[in-house]
């Protein structure tokens, strides 16, 4: 009998693969080979090295294997934050039901369908398992000095991990595709859930980065034990030190029970209760969740209502076609949750990134606002361009067809975009600068720069996404690699394009002798010269902006070759 | 009917996708008022040719004339003075019908008071006056292709090309279609470029037919002309005739 599970699997794998189509075998080999010897030889000797370059292994070890315990909660949470969410993430960027409509009318058991999605997933996720596993075990490894059998424990419990988080993510995923149904509103609802969950996960990466030691003492060891990540974090732990060969007394031991709070068997115990359960539960309910019926999510009907004040306002303000083009593309933009939820990322990086730079502890006088105008501003930049880069613009092929039917069409398009994306860009200053001015407790003319070069900044990110992705549309598409060339083109020229201003500076001080800062600081004052630096660079951006609105007016206006 | 002129004009057509030849030397002259029916089975190019006289493609060789104005120099002149339904539905699924409709009227620098009535008169027109304020990803594939081909009216176009205007409605949409596009031609002088697998609708509402295979016009005249020369009983069996697709039922059934 065909095992039917394999099948899935095996498409699965070559979907996930097929970006490496042409030389799957040999490049997935490399891979794979790539992976082994970075674990097992690469990872000890670079880590180590590392380590020992910084402060010799001999007085660091004892500091290791006081702060592990704890710091191996938080990067298993991480660990296990990553796979369970950027799975789900990326399935939920296209609804795949109308596959389960083939699996299921050709009797293929739940359970299957199940298994083999999850299955087809290990490849991939498995060698970035493999990656990133090092870099938790190696010091964890060098500072017990845990011997073979220790490490082959604890290697067995990252795989657990890796293998139970990718089934409960593959689950998970299973229940919110069949909530939404494969329907343009599912879609849509998805891809913003996708966008939410990243933030999920860039939030605890940030809060990682910069509040490591902060965050063990607010969150306290308590707070853990309530996280399946956390009963992997101890099992590991645990086999380090049971396994240790730097000779810890009876007492030591005793210690870190003390620390880790649960035993070594009552860790053990639920770490594996929770995989079995996490099992359990999905093929107990594998039929509940593959199903397909047209509920309610595809049969909503959504009648639209009067315009509102701001619509009126845009009306009565441009009057004529180009208003009209202008409240078409308010009313697209912002019926799409995966447009607001990309406004909800902006807002949400547009707060915190300033609060995390503001809270690096570089001295008694603590950072000031002005000092790191030109790196707030540079990040105001990539909050402008995020929302508008990539997706959202066109959905598809079809749809630019008919807009080059019209003459001068693309043109008007993109104009009449850029114009509506402008307004749009102020709810991205107006939340975070109010947010910002409670947290940071900013002075009036603080405030009034960052709206002025906050929203230019926005503005000019903006210019630069729209250009890009007029230049390149991949329309709805995220899982497409013109889709990643956008968003990373956007977000890099948009950045760099301000910053690079300042390196620019210093190479002209060095190698011609011009000292740019001296001659803003004359004009300006030395409180302000990064806010001179900083419009110096949105003007740069700007122009880069104007040009690519320019050749990506040009590219979607020509006919196809 | 009236025909003081030609809409379409080409001479020695030619487009090439790397290796693969779409439209090979293609001649062909369509007269105002007229409704020319482009016959042909997938792949032989008539969507190409619709892309390219409507000024979306440029052509590898070769010269067109669309109303009068120059393929080569004169695209947005083109553009303003044709219609264009796509061959599959490119509609903002976050718009209604009137809002889509709006949208297209501004493209083609059109709004207010008459772009409102021309919006609210096609919909009528094509049964869609109770949902016109409905979002269109609720709308039905047959309903999407409606709005469509109000869009493509919308700025009242002299020629309109038209790339499977039927495949996705029913029968009596269809004949709502059908019945426009003989109105239209008749009353407006608006001329008509019909691209479809459908022989029976291209022998209902065609007064010249083209057969593209392989790229190539392969038969050109009236639809009863065709159907005389050929010796047939219909335009099916003369495109049959012309294109080949009889089916071998012992072939059909060797695997068995």
């Amino acid at each position: 009998m065909v095992r039917q599970w394999l099948a899935i699997a095996k498409a699965e794998y070559l979907v996930l693969s097929a970006s490496m189509r042409p030389h799957r075998r040999a490049y997935l080999g490399i891979l794979t080979s790539l992976a082994i010897i970075w674990a097992i030889i690469g990872a000890p000797i670079l880590i180590g090295g590392l380590i020992s370059m910084i402060i010799p292994m001999a007085t660091l070890q004892p500091l290791l294997q006081v702060i592990f315990p704890g710091l191996m909660r938080t990067v298993a949470l991480f660990l296990w934050i990553v796979l369970l969410l950027f799975p789900l993430s990326y399935a939920l960027q296209e609804i795949k039901i109308g596959q389960w409509e083939i699996f299921l009318s050709n009797n293929v058991r739940t359970r299957s369908i199940l298994a083999g999605t999850f299955f087809g997933k290990i490849p991939l996720f498995g060698l970035i398992v493999i990656f990133l596993a090092p870099l938790l075990i190696t010091p964890l490894v060098l500072a017990f000095e845990v011997n073979l059998i220790g490490q082959i424990l604890i290697y067995g419990v990252i795989t657990l991990m890796s293998l139970g988080t990718i089934w409960l993510s593959n689950f998970i995923t299973g229940v919110i595709q069949a909530r939404l149904g494969e329907s343009s509103r599912g879609n849509d609802i998805a891809k913003a859930l996708a966008m939410v969950v990243a933030i999920v996960v860039i939030i605890p990466m940030y809060g990682l980065m910069f509040f490591l030691p902060t965050m063990s003492e607010m969150m306290g060891m308590n707070a853990f034990l309530v996280l399946p990540s956390t009963w992997f974090a101890d099992t590991m732990s645990w086999f380090a030190v049971a396994f240790n060969d730097v000779g810890l007394t009876g007492s030591q031991i005793i210690g870190f029970g003390s620390i880790l709070q649960l035993d070594m068997l009552t860790s053990t115990v639920l770490m594996g209760g929770f995989v079995l359960a996490t099992v359990g539960l999905a093929l107990g309910m594998s039929d509940r969740v593959f199903t397909i019926e047209a509920g309610v999510r595809t049969e909503i009907v959504t009648t639209v209502g009067k315009e509102n004040i701001i619509l009126r306002g845009v009306r009565r303000l441009v009057p004529g076609s180009f208003g009209s083009l202008m409240v078409t593309h308010f009313k697209d933009f912002m019926r799409k949750a995966q447009n607001l939820s990309k406004i909800f990322y902006g807002v949400v990086l547009a707060t915190i990134m300033p609060v995390l730079i503001m809270s690096i502890d570089i001295g008694e006088e603590g950072l000031v606002l002005g000092d790191m105008f030109v790196t707030i501003v540079a990040m105001m930049a990539l909050v402008g361009a995020m929302p508008f880069a990539g997706a959202g613009f066109l959905e598809s092929k079809d749809q630019l067809w008919i807009i080059q039917g019209a003459p001068h069409g693309a043109s008007r398009y993109v104009k009449s975009r850029i114009v509506t994306q402008a307004l749009i860009g102020i709810v991205l200053i107006i939340i975070p600068t109010i947010v910002l001015n409670l947290l940071l407790e900013m002075t009036f003319f603080e405030t009034l720069m960052l709206i002025g070069l906050g929203y230019m900044a926005i503005f000019g990110g903006m210019l630069v996404s729209t250009g890009v992705t007029a230049g390149n549309p991949n329309y709805e598409d995220t899982k497409s690699p013109a889709h990643q060339t956008n968003v990373m083109m956007s977000v890099m020229i948009a950045e760099f394009s301000i910053i690079g201003v300042l390196l620019v500076d210093v190479f002209v001080s060095i190698a011609l002798g011009i000292d740019f800062f001296g001659i803003l600081d004359s004009i300006l004052g030395p409180a302000n010269i990064m806010f001179g630096m900083s419009f110096i660079g949105i003007l740069v951006q700007w122009m880069i902006g104007g040009l690519l609105v320019w050749t990506g007016i040009r590219k979607l206006s020509s006919p196809d070759n | 009917m009236a025909r003081n002129g030609t809409v379409i004009r080409t001479e020695g057509l030619n487009k090439n996708f790397g290796p693969v030849q779409a439209v090979r030397n293609l001649n062909l002259e369509v007269f105002s008022g007229s409704r020319f029916g482009f016959l042909g089975p997938n792949g032989a190019g008539k969507t190409t040719t619709v892309r390219i006289l409507s000024g979306l493609l440029k052509q590898t060789s070769g010269n067109a004339a669309v109303c009068g104005f120059d393929m080569n120099t004169q695209r947005d002149a083109i553009k303003a003075a044709t219609g264009l339904l796509p061959e599959s539905p490119g509609l903002y699924s976050k718009l209604s019908a009137v809002e889509f409709l709006e949208f297209i009227g501004a493209l083609n620098g059109k709004s207010g008071e008459v772009l409102n009535r021309r919006i609210d008169s096609l919909l009528g027109m094509l049964g869609l006056e109770g949902r016109q304020d409905d979002l269109l990803e609720s709308y039905s594939s047959g309903m999407k292709q409606k709005v469509l081909v109000a869009s493509t009216l919308l700025h009242e176009p002299k020629l309109v090309f038209l790339d499977e205007p039927t495949s996705r409605l029913d029968p009596s949409a269809s004949v709502l279609v059908k019945d426009l596009i003989l109105a239209l031609a008749e009353e407006t002088e608006t001329s008509f470029f019909i691209c479809t697998h459908q022989t029976s609708f291209a022998e209902d509402v065609c007064d010249i037919i083209g057969i593209l295979n392989a790229g190539e016009l392969v038969v050109h005249g009236a639809p009863n002309d065709i159907i005389d020369s050929m010796k047939v009983d219909d335009l099916e069996d003369a495109y049959l005739k012309v294109v080949g697709g009889q089916v071998d039922r012992k072939a059909l059934l060797a695997w068995r």
